[in-house]
């Protein structure tokens, strides 16, 4: 039987439901402006495509304050809403990439849920959404429910120039460490089963620090790991609403870099036995962007490497090793034409950085925020080089960068397997 | 009411690394020169950055302290010298919070003469309740066929008392009254004892001197179908009462004798493998696996939840009692040519001195105890190399401070150095300005940071926790080499023990197309064929092979 764990304390304002067969569930933090839609959204939707089928909508509100609550039940009428209410952090220290504090309360709230009700297909859609459309819920239900798919994980398009920390860092590495392509694999939407609901109740994450960062990639990674179907959906355009003051640049790599590299000890019998990847089938397809014509200032994140260079090298040698010193050095003195990082040099640092993360070399936000002026240096060279691609050929560079860090991930078992400290 | 024990899977002591620890020897917290629980608690993130899963407190009990503390005069409570229940407590949650198991000892055999329960047995008159918490005589002359164990302090098993007027039964020392588990008043007591520390939250429970609990005229008193019944009682209660917990046989048998300790999985769920242990080290004299081979083809097969306690040294003597009579002449000869060195049936060193602070030796026999099939237990400074001292008396030379530092009291205690309880290691070779945690934390050549990666090494790898063992039997004796397989893990272990360059063909041809992939480097080897496979091995060498399939 799974442990719902001891922190854990939900309630319900509606408690008379006992079952469904479909539960999809909205996280709202003073939503008002987009929780109505995104909730006729997920009503409309499960009347189009599931009709015949008992479905229930959830609501996981953070202690919203504007409204967001009585938004939703009004925009689900008659249909009606769960409330769940559950233990929240009393506060947050810092802003938040995604998400909102108390995320990770809200997921377990949401999968216990699930649990309860014997759900057999269940979905999480975000609040603070304009894009959310009807269609959505059957991309992230319709594979659970005929397909036998225990993950949907949704695939947005995105131009060139974004989600770089996804396509630089957490999409490779994910995909080298457990042989799954995912490529969007911390999103905040998703479709599971009632197999991999019972499995997350028995995650070990849920009790941890950061746990709100960290939740909606150590569930697909928990998904990926458990011998599980998988596989992508194709949703479009993710348009969010910020709810917050965004979180500046080294934030944000911190918090995203920092929860990929957590769940490496605790996952290390698998990720060290996983060779190679797979692709996973997608469901449905989205529309081809061109480039978007936004431009970004490479000068400046050059020359924010280059700074990186000359005031952080002294902390990177604590975890990465004199070649990789070397090769930043040249790499500082190259002009803007020339200026390329190479993929395999880039994957060996990301590693580098996730087994001095493990090994505690020195304080895990200091090591994280040191990355920052590595990553704007990879930034600026992978925005050269994709200028003026395709979508498509913005692919098949990111290609590139994930067969370099399948490539490069023996150097990382044999560093984790026999640490050997720099000083 | 079900007590929830700290760790998720229930059978956490099949990956655990074990560390053993006498509270009083490990951190003084309150400069009083005695290590306490305060002190421990300090030293919880030095445990953790060993990689080592599990605690195993030796005892801490009110005590006079005659036996270090196996001589207990209150079960429920914690000796003064180190700390309070509340300490206790505190180190308990302080270990839960960094995911390390505690393991205490539960001295169900005998008490202290000090104990209350005895007093007020001696004062009893005979066939009284209060008496029959103890084993009671009018002669000496009652299970004649049982041993003495501790043969050079004690002539007999019985003991006078003045006051009773009558023999009591002791297995141990005299001031350690065996009590009496033909008295059902005994055991509840025993149980009542077990949910006190249950509630409390210890993980496990090492049952010392399990097999002597009860006596039967005519039998050598050992192993008793009536003392199996007492365990089996212990583990139903614990499956009644709390989860994840383990029970931890101290049984110095042969190894078949050992196996009724686990029952059909409905008494202990973990039992040292004692006979094992002096012939790693006659195997390392001898440079001839035979040794091991022989007693691991003696070990029975244990059932699928239960485990074998694996261990180099601990704070006992080495002991010789489960070796043949010239076995244990040889190992006298071969490691205590100094007579100090023997107490009892065996040495009473610690690892580096009795390898001759040979890194290479030290380095070979952790590699086999953390990759032989059970759980490994280090006892305290043998992570760092710390030596002993033969002048002190019984087995208190290998229950010396811990050497933290090159200051005074080796870090240990800021104590005045007289006040400690008992002089720390000052030898020019293993004292604590030569070996000290700090200074080999400052070395990342060191034997510390050596067993760190040893450990995380092992820890990733459940196969040698879970998995079989097969040995193969390569024609040069001096190589052991062994394949370990647990699901699709399947590892081969090649180990020279000799001093010198070996050469080995290995017989790997069921394992034809797979290539061997070095554990620690993770270095790939030319992928095995029909033909024996061919190794050099240095001397005092080891390799661990993942066996993969190739990457074609």
């Amino acid at each position: 039987m799974a442990s719902i764990g001891s922190n854990s304390s939900i309630q319900e304002a509606e408690v008379n439901v006992t079952h469904a067969d479909i539960v999809v569930a909205i996280a709202a933090y003073n939503d008002v402006r987009t929780v109505g839609a995104v909730a006729r959204a997920v009503r409309d939707g499960l009347a189009k495509f599931f009709g015949s089928h008992e479905a229930r909508i959830l609501l996981a509100d953070a202690g919203s304050t504007d409204g967001t609550l009585e938004a939703a039940r009004c925009a689900v009428g008659d249909m009606g809403l769960i409330e769940l209410t559950y233990q929240r952090p009393a506060a947050m220290s810092g802003v938040l990439y995604h998400g909102h504090p108390g995320r990770a309360e809200a997921l377990r709230a949401i999968v216990q849920t699930a649990h309860r009700l014997n759900a057999k297909a269940c979905a999480l859609v975000d609040a603070s959404l304009h894009s959310a459309a009807p269609a959505w819920i059957e991309r992230l239900i319709a594979p659970v429910l005929t397909d036998g798919f225990d993950y949907v994980s949704p695939y947005y398009v995105r131009h060139a120039h974004e989600g770089l920390i996804t396509k630089g860092i957490v999409y490779p590495m994910f995909r080298a460490l457990y042989g799954v392509r995912l490529r969007q694999p911390a999103a905040q939407e998703f479709g599971c089963s009632a197999r991999l609901v019972s499995h997350y109740l028995e995650q070990n994450f849920w009790d941890r620090d950061q746990t709100s960062v960290g939740v909606d990639l150590w569930l697909a990674v928990a998904a990926a790991t458990g011998g599980f179907g998988l596989c992508e959906a194709a949703l479009g355009v993710r348009q969010p609403a910020s709810r917050e003051t965004p979180a500046d640049l080294s934030t944000t790599l911190a918090q995203i870099v920092g929860a990929l590299f957590m769940d490496l000890e605790d996952r290390v019998d698998v990720w060290q036995r996983t060779r190679g990847s797979a692709a996973v089938p997608i469901v449905g397809a989205g529309p081809e962007i061109g480039p978007d014509g936004a431009s970004l200032n490479l000068e400046r994140l050059i020359e924010s490497f280059r700074l990186g260079y000359r005031e952080l090298r002294e902390i990177w040698t604590w975890v990465l090793p004199p070649r990789t010193i070397v090769d930043l050095r040249k790499l500082s003195e190259a002009p803007l034409e020339r200026f390329q990082f190479d993929d395999r040099l880039w994957a060996g640092i990301i590693y580098d950085f996730a087994f001095g993360y493990n090994l505690r070399v020195m304080p895990p936000d200091h090591l994280l925020r040191s990355l920052t002026p590595l990553y704007t240096g990879w930034m600026a060279s992978f925005i050269l080089q994709v200028r003026n691609a395709t979508s498509s050929q913005v692919e098949e560079r990111v290609e590139q960068v994930c067969l370099a860090f399948e490539a490069q991930k023996r150097y990382l078992i044999s560093r984790w397997r026999w640490p050997e400290r720099l000083r | 009411m079900i007590w929830n024990g700290s760790a998720r899977d229930p059978l956490w002591y099949k990956d655990a690394i074990i560390y053993e620890v006498p509270v009083k020897s490990f951190m003084d917290g309150n400069a009083d020169g005695v290590g306490d629980f305060l002190g421990l608690s300090e030293k919880l993130d030095y445990l953790q950055d060993l990689g080592v899963t599990c605690i195993w407190l030796l005892p801490f009990f009110p005590s006079p302290l005659k036996d270090d503390g196996y001589d207990i005069a209150d079960y429920r409570s914690i000796h003064a010298s180190y700390g309070t229940l509340e300490d206790l407590k505190s180190f308990l949650t302080a270990a839960h919070a960094r995911r390390l198991q505690v393991v205490i000892e539960l001295v169900l055999n005998h008490t202290s003469d000090q104990h209350p329960w005895f007093q007020r047995a001696r004062l009893a008159p005979p066939n009284s309740p209060e008496r029959d918490y103890y084993v009671w005589s009018d002669t000496d002359q009652r299970y004649a066929a049982a041993r003495t164990i501790f043969v050079d302090t004690e002539r007999s098993n019985w003991a006078w008392d003045p006051v009773a007027q009558a023999y009591y039964w002791h297995r141990f020392f005299q001031h350690q009254p065996d009590l009496n588990y033909d008295n059902p008043a005994v055991v509840k007591e025993m149980l009542e004892i077990l949910d006190f520390w249950l509630e409390l939250g210890v993980d496990g429970f090492r049952l010392d001197a399990v097999p002597y609990l009860v006596e039967r005229e005519g039998t050598n008193c050992e192993n008793l179908p009536e003392t199996h019944a007492i365990i089996k009682a212990v583990r139903r209660h614990i499956e009644d009462t709390a989860t994840s917990r383990m029970l931890l046989a101290e049984a110095n048998q042969w190894p078949a004798d050992v196996r009724a300790y686990f029952g059909d999985s409905d008494e202990c769920h973990m039992a040292y493998h004692f006979p094992l242990m002096p012939r790693i080290f006659m195997a390392l004299h001898l440079e001839d696996r035979q040794p091991i081979v022989e007693i691991m083809e003696q070990t029975p097969t244990i059932p699928e939840d239960c485990q074998w306690a694996l261990f180099l040294r601990n704070h006992d003597e080495l002991t010789l009692e489960m070796v043949t009579d010239d076995e244990r002449d040889y190992m006298y000869l071969a490691y205590s040519a100094d007579p100090q060195a023997r107490l009892n049936v065996g040495i009473r060193r610690r690892l580096a001195p009795l390898v001759g602070n040979d890194r290479r030796r030290i380095e070979l026999l952790t590699g086999l105890l953390f990759s032989f099939p059970g759980t490994p237990v280090i006892y305290y400074g043998d992570e760092i190399g710390m030596g002993d001292n033969l002048y002190l008396g019984d087995r208190n030379g290998v229950r010396t401070p811990m050497q933290w530092t090159g200051d005074r009291n080796g870090g240990f205690s800021r104590a005045d150095p007289a006040r400690l309880y008992s002089p720390i290691i000052m030898d020019p070779v293993y004292g604590y300005q030569a070996v000290s945690v700090e200074a080999q934390e400052s070395d990342t050549a060191s034997l510390l940071y050596w067993m760190r990666n040893m450990i995380r090494l092992r820890k990733q790898f459940k196969v040698f926790g879970r998995g079989t063992m097969e040995f193969l039997q390569p024609t040069n004796q001096k190589v052991l080499a062994y394949i370990r397989r647990y699901r699709d893990d399947v590892i081969l272990c090649a180990v020279n023990l000799s001093r010198s360059v070996q050469p080995v063909e290995l017989d790997l041809s069921a394992f034809a197309g797979l290539v061997p992939v070095e554990m620690l480097g993770y270095t790939e080897f030319p992928p095995i064929g029909t033909a024996p496979y061919f190794l050099t091995l240095g001397p005092y060498g080891f390799y661990w092979f993942e066996l993969q399939h190739s990457r074609s």
